[in-house]
């Protein structure tokens, strides 16, 4: 358990969230994928916090401001989700390719 | 005793790959949905482990006990009977498993420069008092502006919320 050891978790879960945003059919599919990119930023930045300035908190205090931001963004994004499922019918982004419904 | 840390960290690590697989690979929305709550739970369990402990429960109250749930019923609201059957991925995915892959191998190798990195063994303390300090004073700015952002967002749900007819 070492500084490198995090972040190279913090990498592999972020391609992770990057092969599912490239492949998910469904929208609330690459919204998870998006959420699981989001935490793998997050460890990148508590590790870098602990390991290199121990002493002051401002990694930690980033995370705080990015689960916010993630929050709001999930908010909006699931209800246009439902939105356009109210007129689509349908959750699959091939379908999604008109921008009046 | 002094090895404990790490085998709870490399069970962690595990854990958190495996179901951080099972969110891009589930066939069902709903679980992948549920393999995404069981991922968030090892990262909070992940920033208690690297001190940030005031972070583990922002995590879980925010993420598990907020953004999934709603996450949850929208899935729920949004799915149809034939949808088992359909195919989740799409004609792309042997190009985007390889651009994930270069990705995922060049930040590994890149992070490799931090390997003789000098580190501080400083035990970690509870971070809570401080964190608090900080939020309302040198990080006073942003900690109002992301008020107005929470503030944008909930008028923004009601507002693609509401039903057009109505």
């Amino acid at each position: 358990m070492t500084l490198y050891h995090g972040l190279a978790l913090s990498g592999i879960v972020f391609s992770i969230g990057v092969y599912g945003v490239l492949t998910r059919r469904n929208v609330l599919g690459i919204l998870m994928s998006i959420e699981l990119m989001f935490n793998a930023a997050n460890i990148a930045l508590v590790v870098f916090n602990r390991y290199l300035h121990p002493g002051n908190l401002w990694g930690q205090g980033f995370v705080l401001f990015v689960i916010t931001v993630a929050a709001a963004e999930a908010v909006v994004g699931l209800s246009l989700v439902l939105a356009i499922y109210r007129n689509l019918k349908s959750v699959y982004t091939e379908n999604m390719n008109l921008l009046h419904g | 005793m002094s090895h404990l840390p790490s085998l709870v960290f490399y069970a962690m690590s595990a854990a958190l790959i495996l179901t951080a697989i099972g969110v891009v690979t589930m066939r069902s929305v709903f679980y992948s949905a549920v393999s995404l709550v069981a991922a968030l739970t090892v990262v909070a369990g992940l920033f208690l482990l690297y001190g940030a402990d005031f972070l583990g429960a922002a995590q879980v109250l925010v993420y598990i006990g907020g953004i999934m749930i709603i996450m949850l019923f929208v899935v729920m609201l949004s799915q149809r009977p034939h949808d088992s059957m359909e195919r989740q991925t799409n004609d792309q995915w042997f190009r985007a498993l390889c651009l994930a892959l270069v990705i995922g191998i060049s930040l590994v190798r890149g992070f490799r420069i931090f390997i003789n990195q000098m580190v501080s063994t400083v035990v970690p303390v509870p971070t809570s008092a401080s964190l608090g300090r900080l939020l309302l004073g040198d990080m006073l700015l942003p900690f109002e502006t992301v008020s107005l952002i929470l503030l944008a967002a909930l008028v923004g749900a009601v507002l693609f919320g509401q039903d057009k007819k109505s």
